[in-house]
């Protein structure tokens, strides 16, 4: 499959069809990838695709001029229909390469399962249902539900829907709904105010740091709202109100454009459970008005959109 | 590919508001600090429509209808006019409640202002309460012009509630 993508990009770049290869390439930390954006034919020999390709690239589209070629798991074609929708890109200037995927494989919780940090791990390979790590000679043996992300437990649509190019077979979605949703369904059975306790102590770890907002492609405001001064809304110094206030209004804004990619949860520095808000919200826009987003790139975005009927035991 | 705007994901700011938003609180300390109330009394913000609800809570008050004197009304242009960020705020601020009311749906002088905020209230309102915000605290109404009785009867009916779930110390230090 690797093979075929680095040709296929090449050509891309040969041919004119593109400006740009997005994709990902070796990273310098052991097992990680790193996006990889190049206008270089050359460059496209480094591109890989493995179970540790976490980005979504589709963060890089916005601020990339011309035509470009994307690397796209389901996930990221979710959100580049999404962006579609809000009239951020344009089809025509986008060749998707897409890769049918399988899960990715949470080094977290590798380390976890097998009490070692991950510099200490010869190996790490994904076999069918299995995850084989292998520890000084030795093979372990993990399942899937134990190894892969949680979002990616999830998954709906590992396949692009909308594509230019298939590498390898179209794959079906993943169902460990109850796997993947057990933090929000915990969080669910205890009380209001436990649930604001709960919230109030993981926000109080927030730094500010915005990597959840900088690795989300729903979050391409030229200018987002906590930076705003006149008049401003939260305060720059990181207090867990102004925190919690960042991430609830983050959330609204996303609302209709988060693709539950994960990847706000992967990239927090201090481990804030960001997911368990992303995949509620997910969910209740589902619920409430059957909007799944970055399914079809022809709907009008969630906010700019109703029906005549619709949520109306919340209104007296 | 420049970035285009797009119509609907581009927030106006206005300064005016939250000035508004503000200088309610301030006089709600003032009116904390400065007279002895033998009980607690929860303060509601309200954010009317031009056309129909300031209207209706007009009607309510020409017709000398009783209503609780909690609420704090901000007149706002159409419901559509209300974001998520001013509920926040003004319960970040120390509101106890906010209640935002518009045309009923079909109604709005704007054509379709009240259907967007009904989505996004929907889902401000569902969202604070999966965090633990008492759903008695966010609230929406539809009142039209000629409701006075109905607009009396909500602003009663949310206060009581407000009442049920005490004062707002979600964002309070202390917690």
């Amino acid at each position: 499959m690797e093979q075929k993508l680095r040709q296929e990009a090449k050509a891309l770049l040969e041919q004119n069809k593109v400006d740009w290869i997005i994709g990902f390439e070796p990273g310098s930390l052991k097992f990680a990838a790193t996006p990889l954006i190049t206008k270089d034919k050359n460059d496209t020999e480094r591109l890989i695709i493995n179970p540790f390709i976490f980005n979504n690239l589709a963060d890089f589209l916005t601020s990339l001029e011309g035509r470009v070629g994307i690397v796209a798991k389901g996930c990221d074609s979710r959100s580049i229909i999404s962006l579609i929708q809000d009239n951020k890109l344009a089809r025509e200037d986008l060749v998707i390469i897409a890769v049918p995927c399988p899960g990715l494989i949470d080094l977290a919780k590798i380390e976890q399962l097998v009490g070692k940090d991950r510099d200490e791990l010869d190996d790490i390979t994904r076999e069918g249902d299995k995850v084989i790590v292998k520890i000084e000679g030795k093979k372990k043996e993990f399942s899937t539900i134990q190894t892969l992300f949680d979002h990616c437990l999830a998954c709906e649509l590992p396949t692009p829907q909308e594509y230019d190019i298939l590498l390898g077979e179209v794959r079906p979605p993943a169902l460990e709904l109850e796997v993947s949703g057990r933090n929000i369904n915990k969080l669910k059975e205890t009380s209001p105010a436990e649930r604001w306790k709960f919230w109030e102590s993981e926000l109080s770890r927030c730094i500010r740091c915005y990597a959840c907002r900088n690795v989300c492609p729903a979050c391409f405001c030229q200018r987002c709202f906590v930076e705003e001064t006149e008049p401003q809304w939260v305060m720059p110094m990181p207090r867990w109100q102004d925190n919690l206030i960042f991430q609830i209004v983050r959330n609204i804004h996303v609302a209709g454009r988060c693709t539950d990619c994960g990847e706000c949860e992967r990239a927090c520095p201090v481990n804030i459970p960001l997911r368990s808000l992303t995949r509620e919200m997910y969910n209740m826009v589902d619920e409430l008005f059957q909007f799944k987003s970055g399914m079809d790139k022809e709907a009008l975005p969630l906010m700019a959109h109703y029906e005549q009927e619709e949520a109306e035991d919340l209104f007296r | 590919m420049p970035p285009q705007g797009n119509q609907f994901g581009v927030f106006t700011l206005d300064a005016t508001l939250t000035a508004m938003i503000q200088l309610l609180t301030v006089g709600l300390l003032l009116e904390v600090c400065m007279t002895q109330q033998p009980e607690w009394e929860p303060k509601l913000l309200g954010f009317l429509c031009r056309w129909c609800s300031y209207a209706g809570a007009d009607l309510a008050g020409t017709s000398r209808k009783k209503y609780p004197a909690n609420i704090r009304i901000i007149k706002v242009p159409c419901s559509g006019r209300v974001d998520s960020l001013f509920i926040i705020k003004a319960l970040r601020l120390g509101f106890d409640g906010v209640l935002v009311s518009g045309c009923h749906p079909g109604d709005c002088h704007y054509l379709t202002g009240n259907y967007r905020a009904r989505r996004r209230i929907a889902i401000t309102k569902k969202f604070l309460e999966y965090l633990g915000v008492e759903p008695q605290r966010v609230q929406a109404s539809w009142v039209s012009a000629s409701e006075g009785g109905k607009f009396a009867e909500v602003v009663a009916e949310v206060t009581e509630g407000l009442k049920e779930v005490g004062p707002n110390r979600m964002f309070s230090k202390e917690s």
